[in-house]
């Protein structure tokens, strides 16, 4: 109890962090958004006008401060070109996005797992090296690729779905869903093909531990040995690689949107990268490094509820 | 005893060196010009067109062996920045150890936490979208941190070996046991984190280019042309297919050679 406690101070503060090395980016870099909004043959009255109405006449600090308590109650600003809340402009989006990254991992828990246990049957087989190749192959299909394959033979051909056209979970959830499935299958193939790559060979090394020496030895099967003993071992690194994966997901998600033309977070970022729309990109960059960070945090609680090895350890993970 | 060669770094050898013969070639000559519109739009593969031709009426065969090209250089350039910041970085860390090993540590592990592509969108949207050097700059610098986690544990590990004190008494400067007996040993690690890297690059630059924030025209790299490819899919599917496969089995082709190499460090087959 007390380590999660600890856990969450510690995401806290890399929150803060976080948040101010992307306010301080923005602030060096810039250049004048008002001047951007306003064009050039804007009269200096007029530009006085709008940097006051958006607050960027205040010093840098006070607004950032303004900025992270309006953060934690909320507020996450206003956006520069749709002069609307910013919270009201992405939470729609933030919620697709978020369904759909959890598909993706759902899908990716399902198919791996079952998938590198199996693997370990054929390590040393005639088969091996084939399926090693068949895994680089996996690995080496961009996700966006696998979205235009999908949209032309689901999208143009069978019209299983138009690929564009995201319904909306209140229009039509089954549609949504399907729509949402497809990008999930896009983003997963790479990932499933890694994580059963890694707990193969993790599974391989701990085989050869001297327990499972040990075991087989007294007359238990490998099979056995494998469920019974190896699993537990070698989740410890899937899980953390898997909290890894539910990190990147969230990025890894942008590409695909714009393929599949899903009106997610990712989509929205670029778009207002493009219109140098500051306050929503700090808000939207703020937002998926709490999703990262998050997703650690989960996964280093989870592994310590597995392996007793970590509790036993020393607090400073 | 090590087996030097074995099956994936065969067939990974073979692939790469195809594409990058083909790449070479088409930087100095295509069949036709890449950027010509005059060979009739939507024309489906034949022989004169090997791959069809697009919406402007470009022969798309040549237009993937110069866009080969562009994607390989701008990856080469990015791992190599990745690769030669991070192994610095790596040996002043690794090697030394103390105040800057810590400081500059968890400052990695800050990078790491964000997903590269994020960082890289990030510090494009900081430096100015759609200009090649600066795509490959932002690339680059999300590359360190990987190389610079790797290259340290592999310095730290080094550091105290009998090699390294006997050259040390026998009056060796820092710069000498780092250049000259350390760097390599850490090439073992270095070249297939190398090889991972370099695919890493390939699919970020393809998907910055493909979300339009990446290369822009007159350049055009693979992940460029799928975006362009992807409007144009009813019409003519063969300009998404073969620009997809051509970055497939280049990518495939590196992985297979990292696989390789890994293989023949561990001496199984």
């Amino acid at each position: 109890m007390k380590y999660i406690f600890k856990r969450i101070g510690l995401l806290l503060i890399t929150m803060i962090l976080v948040s101010f090395l992307t306010f301080l980016a923005f602030e060096i870099v810039s250049g004048d958004p008002v001047r951007n909004m306003l064009g050039t043959d804007a009269s200096p009255a007029q530009i006085e006008a709008l940097r006051q109405e958006l607050g960027l006449d205040k010093p840098f600090l006070s607004r950032y401060v303004s900025w992270l308590l309006g953060f934690f109650s909320g507020d996450l600003g206003r956006s520069f070109s749709y002069k609307q809340p910013v919270w009201e402009l992405i939470s729609s989006k933030l919620v697709i996005t978020l369904a759909l990254s959890l598909i993706s991992f759902a899908l990716i828990i399902l198919v791996s797992i079952p998938l590198g246990v199996f693997s370990y049957q054929w390590v040393g087989g005639p088969l091996d090296g084939v399926r090693t190749a068949f895994n680089q192959l996996c690995m080496a299909v961009p996700p966006f690729f696998t979205g235009i394959l999908l949209s032309w033979t689901f999208g143009v051909i069978l019209k299983v779905f138009t690929p564009g056209d995201f319904p909306g979970f209140a229009k039509d959830p089954g549609g949504s869903f399907v729509h949402l499935f497809f990008a999930a299958i896009c983003l997963s193939i790479p990932r499933i093909a890694m994580t059963v790559r890694m707990m193969r060979s993790t599974i391989v090394d701990e085989m050869n531990k001297a327990y499972v020496r040990t075991a087989i030895s007294r007359g238990n099967n490998r099979w056995s040995v494998l469920t019974r003993h190896v699993l537990k071992n070698s989740l410890v690194l899937v899980v953390t690689f898997l909290g890894q994966t539910l990190a990147e997901l969230v990025a890894a998600s942008i590409v695909v949107e714009q393929v599949l033309g899903i009106p997610g977070l990712g989509r929205f970022l670029v778009a207002s990268i493009s219109h140098r729309d500051y306050p929503v990109v700090q808000a939207i960059v703020v937002i998926l490094a709490f999703w990262v960070v998050l997703a650690g945090t989960i996964s280093d609680i989870v592994n310590r509820r597995i392996d007793p090895r970590l509790r036993l350890g020393g607090e400073d993970e | 005893m090590k087996k030097r060669m074995n099956g994936y770094l065969l067939a990974g050898l073979i692939i790469t060196c195809t594409i990058l013969v083909v790449a070479l070639i088409g930087t100095f000559w295509t069949p036709y010009s890449p950027t010509a519109m005059q060979y009739g739009k939507f024309q489906a593969p034949t022989l004169a067109h090997l791959f069809g031709t697009d919406h402007f009426g470009r022969d798309i065969f040549s237009r993937v062996l110069k866009g080969t090209g562009t994607t390989l250089f701008i990856a080469l350039l990015t791992v190599g920045i990745g690769a030669v910041v991070g192994t610095f970085i790596g040996a002043v860390t690794g090697y030394f150890g103390g105040v800057v090993d810590d400081v500059l540590m968890r400052f990695n592990d800050a990078l790491t936490a964000f997903p590269s592509i994020l960082l890289a969108l990030l510090i494009i949207s900081l430096l100015g979208p759609g200009k090649k050097y600066n795509v490959i700059l932002a690339l680059g610098i999300v590359f360190i941190p990987s190389f610079a986690r790797v290259t340290r544990t592999a310095f730290a590990s080094l550091r105290d070996t009998n090699y390294v004190t006997s050259a040390r008494l026998m009056g060796a400067g820092n710069a000498r046991i780092l250049l000259v007996h350390l760097l390599p040993n850490v090439l073992r690690v270095l070249l297939p984190a190398f090889t991972i890297g370099f695919n890493n690059a390939v699919l970020a630059e393809a998907s910055m280019s493909f979300l339009g924030i990446g290369v822009t025209p007159p350049d055009a790299s693979l992940g460029y042309m799928l975006s362009e490819a992807q409007g144009m899919l009813k019409a003519g599917p063969w300009y998404a297919i073969f620009t997809g496969l051509t970055i497939v089995l280049l990518v495939f082709g590196v992985g297979l050679l990292g696989e390789g190499m890994q293989a023949a460090e561990k001496g199984v087959e």
